[in-house]
């Protein structure tokens, strides 16, 4: 998949040039609102934040081979980590950004923590720990009324300020750079993560485990490397994407479905690439978050309310065209719509 | 040279279910030499290998490498870590099962409207509360915490990578390379035990990092060169030919500059030039002080190189000694061309 | 606290947690039969067990809408044939329904990794549930409960529900305890018996061991993986029936926390192995009504949940599982 430094004479780039397009292209959605009224950019700001979670999930799955099915989870400790932090009706208070801070390094902790027991079991096993790890954490959530609110929520949360300028709710635009410069930076990171010898030491555990202890390579020790980073980006995701609807919403929207939501993003954009993580992204999250719903309207507006019938609701078939999705990938095309080998030059 | 082996199994046997697959076999590998171990399919050669690379735990007997047995120590690190896994479980334990009634006392009773909070406060009364109320939670999360870790670590105390990290390299006899990464990355993952970039080093891309890898980089191509696979270290390892795919595997065993390497049937599937390449090949890394152990079946290449050769039949050991001895031993006849032969 | 003391509180849980534990180990097969033979978490596998359910729900109101069967008489008297005929049907349903999920969506992945098949199976899972939602919002007041198509919806008693210990007792146990071990312990004993002796448990007991030599040696593995699907599924869609019975209400959702349970026990007994999954199915039947009742319902899942993680730990290949080595 990953054939990545050796391919460059030179050091691998910042971005590679699929990831410049990208980004460029990104960088320019907003300006061309300017001319078309097309109202994107806000819910675009969505797929900014899966997209970062959608990274962090393709370093466990993607370069480290894991199936990881409780990625919502760690969204959810971000979240929750930020909002205890950071709102006002909490103590603490400690501003956006060292509050997204806390959420990176919660989030990295328990993932590793998490992972742990089952470093040295079958793939699988780590599978359905992650997977019940997920439905727990929820479950704690509800629980621990006294401090997360239950099943209420914690909001409001801070907007985001960047060199003294506060955000508002009512200028997208500015989430949305931030949010975009948020995205560049962690693919950068992952990036040279993906061309050192971390990331060499994830492809070689992905590749033959076995081979690649037998070249003294811990394999413990890379794939919690990985799981921290992986759930500390979620968390990252998680925190931001709270942020956005100022409230961290209650536990039950951190369920399996959004996990399978990451899942998708990696699976359909390209496992093992970054460029693909954010087409993905950009798929399945457009889908889900605005194609879907502006269908739901626009039928609503025919007079085909959505209340009469389950089947005339579109959202209704998020389920279907999550399973489509993996299932057909699976079977079609196995590397995604990015392929990892082609990415990266 | 000094006098210890630089590999000593000592009495080993292996035991899969009913299946005896290595009985009690000793054998000694004298540092820089070349030695073979051959024997019909299914003698249990690939096994021993296993064996001696941590592969598989041996059922009963030991292997020294340099003098040493290879397995983690209950020394002070083990304990340490038993230590650390107990008391960060039990703090852990303490404080999810009084989650609430720490909140309570710790976080709401401390705070008063548009102050700061007090954090050394906090944090104070939140460690008496846990002194005070998580005694039961804090000893069961602690037990639990300590024996799982004791658990995990006697199960891994002999490992592969705890054997390669003392100076072993292996070649896999069903070739095990990592086929979606270049040549020069898998040999380069080779090199990961000499190299020292750690995280940070690499998030960040710092200079030493960057400069450690370029270092990596030219090795790994005059590696690739040396076992005679010329200067396209960036193909993917599956686009290899067979015969080539065996000596990147020995590119890549020989990256981690081991002591020993094991090669497990190094010329299987190669023509007679590729062999004769082989044994070159072979020759070389032994003159780099390199000690070389081999299963094969080539007779050429085993009668032509080894200085020692150990015959397994099997599971066991039937014969030891240089070419010529083992070519008139009866027994190893007898196992290789069956009994009526001999006749 | 006293009611740790109450032996009736206690016996009336341990009764529960058994007749729970026998569908939750009749579930685990289907798991466990199917890791042993293709290593691949049937991630689909619960949420076939809700469509069984679903199947049940509407032929119970097919039933009753033909007359068949009077409403006013369900939990009263019992219909043991409407019983038997559902547990065939639904069994028969799910079996064949897995074969066409293996044939159609994991059979063409048999090569490709590990991943990409478990991947391909979360896919399927959704989009049963997606049937399952859709399923539940078809246009019949025959679907119990009515309601919105998400909605859980009721299932009647298909057997009295009279306590057969007698009007006064505290512990309640009626005709739906005891159809539940009428019908599961017959199940495993035919399953074990099955592999154990016949020529087609044979060769699956080979193909579990070692999938190529099984071929070499002349096994029909596609064969034998199809039998596996269908043996399993026949066990989750005759679980289904039981689970509706039991526990009155079924909704599209319910298969994820039934396939949690059930791979869960699976892994607890050792994954691979029947007489581990059955057993696993029991304990964590019983952990989880003991949970229920003394730690709090809302703390069960993360009960559970703790259970594995210290399984995984200390004992990995499970209670009565094989240690396996890598083939190198």
């Amino acid at each position: 998949m990953s054939q990545s430094p050796s391919t460059v004479h030179r050091p691998a780039g910042l971005l590679s040039r699929g990831q410049c397009i990208l980004f460029g292209a990104l960088l320019a959605l907003p300006l061309l609102e300017l001319v078309f009224d097309l109202g994107i950019s806000a819910p675009t700001r969505f797929v900014l934040g899966f997209a970062i979670v959608g990274i962090g999930l393709n370093v466990v799955v993607g370069f480290t081979g894991l199936l990881h099915l409780g990625i919502a989870a760690f969204m959810a400790i971000g979240a929750y980590a930020f909002a205890i932090l950071t709102c006002t009706i909490y103590p603490f208070q400690i501003g956006f950004w060292p509050g997204l801070l806390a959420a990176l390094l919660i989030g990295a902790v328990a993932g590793a923590f998490l992972g742990a027991p089952t470093l040295r079991l079958r793939g699988d096993y780590l599978a359905i720990v992650t997977l019940g790890f997920g439905e727990i954490v929820q479950d704690l959530l509800k629980n621990l009324e006294l401090i997360t609110k239950g099943t209420q929520g914690i909001n409001p949360l801070p907007t985001p300020w960047f060199f003294g300028a506060t955000f508002a709710s009512d200028t997208p635009k500015s989430w949305y750079f931030l949010y975009l410069g948020i995205l560049l930076a962690c693919t950068m990171l992952v990036r040279n993560l993906e061309h050192s010898r971390i990331g060499r030491q994830w492809f070689a555990v992905r590749e033959d485990e076995l081979a690649a202890r037998c070249m003294a390579i811990r394999p413990d020790r890379v794939k919690l490397t990985a799981l921290a980073v992986g759930a500390g980006l979620a968390a990252v995701g998680g925190a931001l994407l709270a942020s956005l609807i100022s409230s961290t919403g209650e536990p039950g929207n951190y369920d399996f479905q959004i996990s399978i939501l990451a899942l998708c993003i990696v699976i359909v954009g390209g496992i093992g690439s970054l460029t693909g993580v954010i087409v993905g992204a950009l798929v399945m999250v457009g889908m889900n978050s605005i194609l879907l719903p502006m269908l739901g309207q626009k039928l609503q507006q025919a007079g085909i309310g959505t209340t009469t019938s389950v089947y005339l609701a579109p959202d209704n078939y998020k389920y279907l065209l999550f399973g489509l999705a993996l299932v057909l990938m699976m079977r079609f095309k196995p590397k995604g719509i990015v392929a990892a080998k082609e990415e990266d030059h | 040279m000094s006098a210890v082996p630089i590999i000593e199994v000592d009495g080993v046997t292996m035991r899969f279910g009913g299946l005896v697959a290595v009985n009690d076999v000793s054998l000694m590998v004298d540092q820089g030499s070349i030695t073979a171990v051959i024997g019909p399919n299914g003698a249990g050669k690939t096994t021993l290998f296993n064996a001696i690379t941590g592969v598989y735990d041996p059922s009963a007997g030991r292997v020294l490498i340099a003098g040493k047995e290879t397995v983690v120590p209950l020394d002070a690190k083990a304990w340490w870590s038993f230590a650390v896994f107990g008391i960060s479980s039990a703090f852990l334990a303490a404080v999810f099962l009084h989650a609430e009634g720490l909140w309570l006392h710790a976080v709401t009773e401390n705070y008063e409207y548009l102050k700061p909070f007090p954090w050394m406060k906090g944090i104070m009364d939140a460690a008496a509360y846990v002194i005070a109320h998580g005694g039961w939670a804090a000893l069961v999360g602690g037990i639990l915490g300590a024996a799982g870790r004791f658990a995990i670590w006697s199960r891994t105390r002999r490992t592969p990578e705890i054997v390669a990290e003392s100076g072993v390299a292996r070649t896999f006899q069903n070739i095990r390379l990592f086929p979606e990464l270049s040549l020069a990355e898998n040999v380069m993952v080779g090199m990961d035990r000499r190299m020292r970039a750690g995280f940070c080093a690499s998030l960040l891309r710092l200079p030493s990092a960057s400069l450690e890898r370029r270092h990596a980089r030219e090795e790994a191509a005059r590696l690739i060169e040396f076992v005679g696979l010329g200067t396209k270290i960036d193909a993917l390892a599956r686009s290899l030919p067979y015969g080539h795919q065996r000596r990147l595997e020995i590119a890549r065993a020989l990256a981690s500059r081991p002591s020993v390497v094991l090669l497990d049937e190094p010329a299987a599937g190669m023509n007679p030039t590729e062999t004769v390449e082989l044994m070159e090949l072979i020759r070389r890394i032994q003159s780099t002080r390199t000690t070389v152990v081999l299963i094969e079946h080539h007779m050429r290449v085993v009668m032509g190189i080894s200085e020692k050769i150990a015959v397994l039949d099997h599971g066991e050991k039937i014969a030891q000694g240089n070419p010529t001895e083992i070519r008139n031993d009866p027994r190893c006849i007898e196992a290789y061309l069956g009994k009526e032969d001999l006749g | 606290m006293f009611e740790w003391f109450d032996s009736d509180v206690l016996l009336q849980q341990l009764l529960l947690g058994l007749s729970n534990g026998m569908i939750i180990a009749l579930i685990a097969l289907g798991y466990t039969m199917v890791y042993g033979i293709i290593e691949l978490i049937n991630f689909a596998h619960g949420d076939l067990f809700m469509l069984g359910s679903f199947l049940a729900l509407t032929l119970v109101g097919v039933a009753m809408n033909c007359g068949i069967v009077d409403p006013e008489l369900m939990g009263a008297s019992s219909h043991w044939w409407l019983l038997g005929t559902l547990v065939l049907v639904c069994g028969v349903f799910c079996g064949g329904l897995n074969l066409c999920i293996d044939h159609f969506a994991y059979k063409p992945l048999r090569r490709a990794s590990k991943l990409s098949q478990l991947v391909a199976a979360i896919g399927v899972s959704f989009i049963i549930v997606n049937v399952g939602l859709f399923w539940g919002g078809l246009p019949m007041d025959i679907l119990g409960g009515g309601g919105a198509a998400a909605a859980p919806k009721d299932f009647p008693h298909l057997v009295s529900d009279t306590n057969l210990l007698g009007e006064e007792s505290f512990v309640v146990m009626t005709w739906n305890d005891v159809v539940i071990f009428v019908v599961t312990i017959p199940l495993m004993i035919a399953l074990t018996l099955f592999v154990k002796f016949t020529k087609l448990g044979m060769a699956m007991r080979a193909t579990a061991q070692h999938a190529t030599a099984a071929r070499l040696m002349g096994v029909d593995v596609n064969k034998v993986i199809a039998a596996t699907f269908a043996i399993g599924g026949f066990l989750g869609g005759a679980a289904s029936v039981l689970y509706a019975n039991y526990n009155s209400t079924v909704s599209f959702q319910m298969g994820f926390r039934a396939g949690m349970d059930a791979f869960t026990a699976a892994v607890l007994g050792g994954i691979g192995s029947l007489p581990g999954a059955m057993l696993g199915g029991l304990l964590i039947g019983l952990v989880r009504a003991m949970s229920d009742q003394y730690v709090g319902s809302e703390w069960t899942n993360v009960v559970v949940f703790s259970l594995l993680v210290l399984i995984l730990i200390f004992r990995p290949t499970g209670l009565l599982g094989l240690k396996q080595r890598e083939k190198v």
